[in-house]
């Protein structure tokens, strides 16, 4: 039902108008969820926009997905909003694709500090370079840890 | 995480590594940055439990992933499966029937019981309150009793499935649970008597361990530590899931941001969690518990989360048709509450720094997973 969607679709709509060349896509997955596909070297400006404008103003985490047989890895930030009280149940998740054989994306920690631990997990465990995170250390694995970033799709286990 | 610098001569400061044995629940280390005994900043080095689960997920069929779902906190277990499931169900299109999510929610609110209490007995240690070390644990068992019965395990239960819970309630739950948390809430008054309203709490707890509101929104908080900077919000309410658009109950906040607000925030949640089971009980409807549900995750991706104990736990689910998902990011709430340590922290004194630190209910295993 489209009236169900109504909030949704404004959002996209607000978005597709200021951003028409920079947002690829911009869809209704389903009732408080939107997908929001922007080009890496305009994510920092959709980002201040978000935060500032739509006042998604609270980081749910981000999420890297490696589609190796795509040859790129997908970097999703999961943004909910504390300001906008009708829009609680919205989460938007922006994602961006950098290409598998060199990784490199902005970091959003100047946007939404709560990211920072995300992006850090994002570099050890998938090998992605965020560029300007003010702490680009190993966060959960040790720091002699030598072997490939344990998270892409091509390490395996012994036992698998 | 950096090596550890001795104290150069002629330095301000001191540095300090609190752990990683047990600095609390937990394997997980803090460096902490000493100007006299005031606490300049605090990092916290957290990897020490980490058991590679969204990658031990990704192998394995969805039913098979479920107890390994539930190790990051198994004191929250049901809350956790829960989020898990709900990814599955939402990608199938599958809804449990009315009953299955009433029992869902059952021992969902069982379970933040037995997490805050759990969380308020080594609140208890930190505070050297051997009282309130003994008592929570105690009352625990009440509720693990309880479990046992409904699911045939004290905490970890792998009761939920997708497609409903696995099993219904075993004759003379209802009345048992009722005279059990009639007894839980007259504890709490005690509680309240013994340790909330005393001054070896208050003193250290109240205007200490600042996260302002402004930077619990910044830093993604949730959960009690959110609601404790005077947010009011809860996914019970804010995206009603299984039967909790059905029930009656309130979302605490408490305006301070101190380590008193946020304690405060979870001994309310503990009383809202015991009348609801209570709710719970009488409004259940008849009917099955489970549904069949396959064991694939088709095509497409969600995002699906649910309130847990300690707050917003989600996972971000990529199907691809197989009996395993492609990839599951796996939230909890302790992750997101990560970043909130080193901000409580900051211009504490040493003394005060296991109160201000475990106020934020902080399950080093939950955030490592």
């Amino acid at each position: 039902m489209s009236l169900a969607h109504e909030r949704e679709d404004s959002l996209v709509k607000t978005l597709k108008e200021s951003f028409p060349s920079d947002i690829k896509e911009a869809t209704v997955v389903r009732r408080s969820r939107i997908n929001l596909v922007v080009a890496p070297d305009k994510i920092a400006d959709i980002a201040v926009f978000l935060r500032d404008k739509l006042g998604y103003d609270h980081p749910s985490g981000v999420s890297a997905v490696d589609y190796n047989r795509e040859g790129r890895f997908e970097i999703v930030y999961h943004l909910s909003s504390i300001k906008t009280r009708d829009q609680q149940d919205i989460v938007i998740n922006l994602k961006e694709s950098v290409p598998r054989n060199s990784p490199k994306a902005v970091s959003l920690v100047s946007v939404w500090p709560g990211v920072e631990n995300y992006e850090r997990e994002s570099i050890e465990m998938f090998g992605i370079q965020f560029e300007g995170h003010p702490r680009p250390e190993k966060l959960f694995l040790n720091d002699n840890w030598d072997g490939p970033p344990p998270m892409r799709k091509e390490v395996r286990f012994p036992t698998d | 995480m950096q090596a550890m610098s001795p104290t150069e001569p002629g330095a301000q400061t001191m540095t300090l590594s609190v752990g990683p044995q047990h600095s609390g629940s937990g394997h997980m280390r803090l460096i902490v940055e000493l100007d006299g005994d005031i606490i300049v900043s605090a990092m916290p080095d957290p990897g020490y439990v980490h058991r590679g689960i969204e990658k031990i997920i990704e192998l394995r069929n969805i039913i098979r992933s479920i107890p390994v779902i539930e190790r990051p906190s198994i004191i929250d277990a049901s809350n956790l499966n829960h989020a898990w499931v709900k990814a599955i169900e939402e990608l199938q299109g599958v809804e449990p029937p009315a009953r299955g999510q009433y029992l869902r929610c059952l021992i969902n609110e069982m379970n933040r019981i037995m997490s805050h209490l759990y969380w308020l007995s080594i609140y208890g240690v930190f505070l050297g309150h051997t009282t309130m070390f003994m008592w929570p644990l105690g009352d625990r068992e009440l509720f693990i009793d309880l479990a046992e019965s409904l699911t045939g395990a004290r905490i970890t239960y792998s009761y939920l499935v997708p497609g409903g819970v696995r099993r219904d309630l075993p004759k003379g739950f209802a009345e048992e649970a009722i005279k059990r948390t009639k007894y839980f809430e007259k504890r709490l008054d005690e509680y309240e008597n013994i340790f909330f309203k005393n001054p070896l709490f208050t003193s250290r707890a109240k205007g200490i361990g600042i996260l302002t509101r402004e930077r619990a929104i910044a830093l993604g908080s949730t959960g009690p530590t959110l609601r404790g900077s005077g947010i009011d919000r809860d996914l019970r309410k804010d995206e009603p899931y299984a039967a909790y658009g059905e029930l009656d109950f309130k979302v605490h906040t408490r305006p301070g941001g101190d380590s008193y607000s946020r304690a405060m925030v979870h001994m309310d949640e503990m009383r809202e969690s015991s009348q609801l089971i209570r709710q719970i009980l009488e409004k259940l409807p008849s009917g099955p518990v489970r549904r069949k549900a396959p064991i694939v995750v088709p095509r497409g991706e969600t995002y699906a989360r649910v309130e847990s104990a300690r707050g917003e736990c989600s996972f971000y689910m990529i199907g691809e048709g197989g009996d395993k998902p492609y990839r599951a990011r796996y939230i909890t709430g302790s992750y997101r509450n990560l970043a909130a340590i080193p901000e409580v922290l900051k211009g504490v004194r040493l003394a005060d720094m296991p109160t201000s630190w475990w106020s934020i209910d902080y399950w080093p295993v939950e955030a490592d997973r």
